[in-house]
């Protein structure tokens, strides 16, 4: 455990003294080092935790998930090459910094076997997404979309604090492995009801569940590139890995709470893919899709089974993945042609041919189709839910048809159709850019030989 | 019985489901009422103010190398800005609203429990959750 997270916080002495020409090359190289090493994780093993110190073990559901903030931060440090380009070094090298100090945070947070060590980790998070957002976005409307991230974290965590601190008064420990051998005798009374909510609240919003999401696109609309791939691959993923640990603890969760959940997340997930077919704005529409995705993902975790687990699991990483890479493209374009107006970035094959490859790609794995993860995930969770109702059928199979539509829709209006007028000169797509979407394809495609590694199932 | 003057052909003249009725045939056209007017000219101002900026954008001796259409941008921030500012409670859409947020979401609770109910064989099976049988 320490092999990783003291190298990821000494990546913030690297950025902060490297000299000016090899700062990007450092921190990518060493950022990609410890992503590389963290691979290590994926090995096999038949005790329950892997690297458990005191503090912190990992066990299946973590593994994958930290692997993949590992590998992510080398990404989000190419991915905002681009619009750096013009800053003062200064302001490169806090960038890169605040990038770098949310990393050890996940990283605890993915990990900890505490939960007020979960929790703090959970919260610290929100700061540097905070100044992500609030400092690097390129509209004044970042403002509001501050706000609306802080407020909407903050107050449906307070509950989750509370709720920590009586659990721990009630058992005398919140070590995770402890609680669970703890037999759960919460009577059934509107107290336990309550905590219980009050426990899930958190994580609803992060995750986040429909309703709770009007947060999410106005803060993916307004961050920057780095800003929107730390949402939705892992800020996002904290929020369903907070639900899946928080399950396990209430079991079983009182039906109070799980009709009106299961429903809003699945009605949630037919919902905005619908509003997705009517977003004027790209980013807006990728975050759309991913509080779609994720509410499948919060439906499957709410109902327990190991077959919703693991297939919750495989749709989070693979969502994860597919989400920043559709980030990404829309970024490319976004830079481009400094609109993410859906109108005005229209029929850019012709321009940006190798591109559209990419795009081609992003769009058929965020529409699971068939030898992808998603798809596999999006199966497992359909059978899940179907075995614990059976018209829940209805809703997952419409809101995959809205998925299909809506992401044909996204591919079509971005790469098909006449040129717009007003765009006189492009730049060609560079090697970065490549790179960036290769390095979001390879895990992708890698995963669909040996799925296990992240389905959360014991080996 | 002396009926008044007879109606001219252009007073006839009805629109069927072939041909509309022409603009210069409807009445309409020629006293349009003075709200309507300004309104139009407001518009038409509006208008043109985005065309003059988007014109001296293009052509200037050395034109950007995207030239941003102020017309569009005003239409997307119409569209997803603006709606919340401008949108004005009625009961009818007050009545409206809370039954498309509320309605199907208690229409989805109930159909899955009484589905669950039923398949159960009456009672809501309380032990591991997600298991039926």
């Amino acid at each position: 455990m320490l092999k990783i997270i003291l190298p990821t916080i000494m990546l913030l002495p690297t950025a902060l003294l490297s000299p000016a020409k090899s700062m990007w090359t450092n921190t990518t190289m060493y950022s990609l080092l410890i992503a590389s090493i963290s691979l290590h994780w994926l090995t096999p093993s038949y005790y329950p935790t892997k690297t458990l110190t005191l503090w912190t073990g990992m066990d299946q559901i973590s593994t994958p998930l930290l692997v993949l903030s590992c590998w992510f931060l080398p990404l989000m440090i190419m991915a905002s090459q681009g619009h750096l380009q013009h800053e003062p070094h200064k302001r490169k090298r806090m960038f890169i910094s605040t990038l770098i100090i949310i990393q050890p945070f996940i990283i605890l947070a993915f990990s900890a076997t505490e939960l007020m060590l979960f929790y703090i980790s959970f919260e610290a998070t929100l700061i540097p997404t905070l100044i992500l957002i609030t400092r690097w976005g390129n509209q004044p409307e970042r403002l509001s979309a501050g706000i609306y991230l802080l407020f909407y974290t903050l107050i449906s965590s307070l509950p989750l604090l509370v709720s920590i601190l009586y659990l721990h008064t009630n058992t005398g420990t919140l070590h995770l492995p402890i609680i669970k051998l703890t037999h759960p005798n919460l009577p059934a009374s509107w107290t336990s009801l309550l905590s219980s909510l009050a426990l899930l609240m958190a994580f609803m919003v992060k995750a986040p569940l429909y309703g709770l999401h009007l947060w999410l696109p106005k803060a993916h609309v307004e961050a920057p590139i780095a800003g929107s791939m730390l949402l939705a691959a892992l800020l996002l993923k904290l929020g369903g890995y907070g639900i899946m640990r928080v399950t396990l603890l209430m079991e079983p969760v009182s039906n109070f709470l799980h009709y009106p959940f299961l429903t809003l997340a699945l009605w949630g997930a037919l919902m905005t893919s619908s509003i997705c077919l009517r977003q004027t704005d790209l980013k807006s529409l990728i975050a759309y899709s991913s509080v779609s995705h994720m509410g499948l993902v919060i439906a499957a975790s709410m109902i327990q089974t190991q077959w919703s687990f693991s297939g919750a699991m495989i749709l989070m990483i693979s969502h994860g993945l597919t989400s920043s890479l559709l980030f990404c493209l829309a970024n490319t374009n976004y830079e481009r042609t400094h609109s993410r107006i859906l109108i005005l970035t229209r029929g850019l094959q012709p321009l940006l041919p190798l591109m559209s490859v990419w795009w081609l790609l992003a769009n058929l794995t965020n529409m699971a189709l068939p030898p992808t993860t998603n798809l596999m995930a999006e199966l497992t969770i359909m059978v899940a839910l179907f075995n614990w109702s059976s018209p829940t059928i209805i809703l997952t199979g419409t809101a995959t048809l809205l998925t299909a539509s809506y992401t044909l829709y996204m591919l079509l209006s971005t790469q098909r159709g006449t040129l717009p007028s007003h765009i006189t000169t492009t730049p060609n797509s560079n090697t970065r850019e490549h790179l960036l979407m290769t390095l979001h394809i390879i895990p992708m495609l890698t995963l669909i030989l040996k799925p296990e590694l992240i389905s959360g199932t014991p080996l | 019985m002396a009926s008044g003057p007879s109606r001219t052909a252009a007073e006839e003249y009805r629109p069927n489901r072939y041909v509309s009725l022409p603009a210069e045939l409807d009445p309409a056209t020629y006293d349009t009422p003075l709200e309507k007017r300004r309104a139009e000219a407001e518009r038409l101002a509006i208008r043109a103010r985005l065309k003059r900026q988007y014109l001296l954008q293009l052509n200037t001796p050395k034109p950007p190398r995207v030239i941003e259409d102020p017309a569009l941008l005003r239409w997307d921030y119409a569209r997803t800005h603006n709606v919340y500012p401008t949108f004005r409670p009625t009961p009818k859409t007050s009545f409206l609203g809370a039954v498309f947020a509320i309605g199907p979401i208690l229409f989805w609770i109930a159909a899955f429990k009484t589905e669950r109910v039923s398949s159960a064989g009456g009672v809501e099976h309380q032990g591991a959750p997600g298991c039926k049988t």
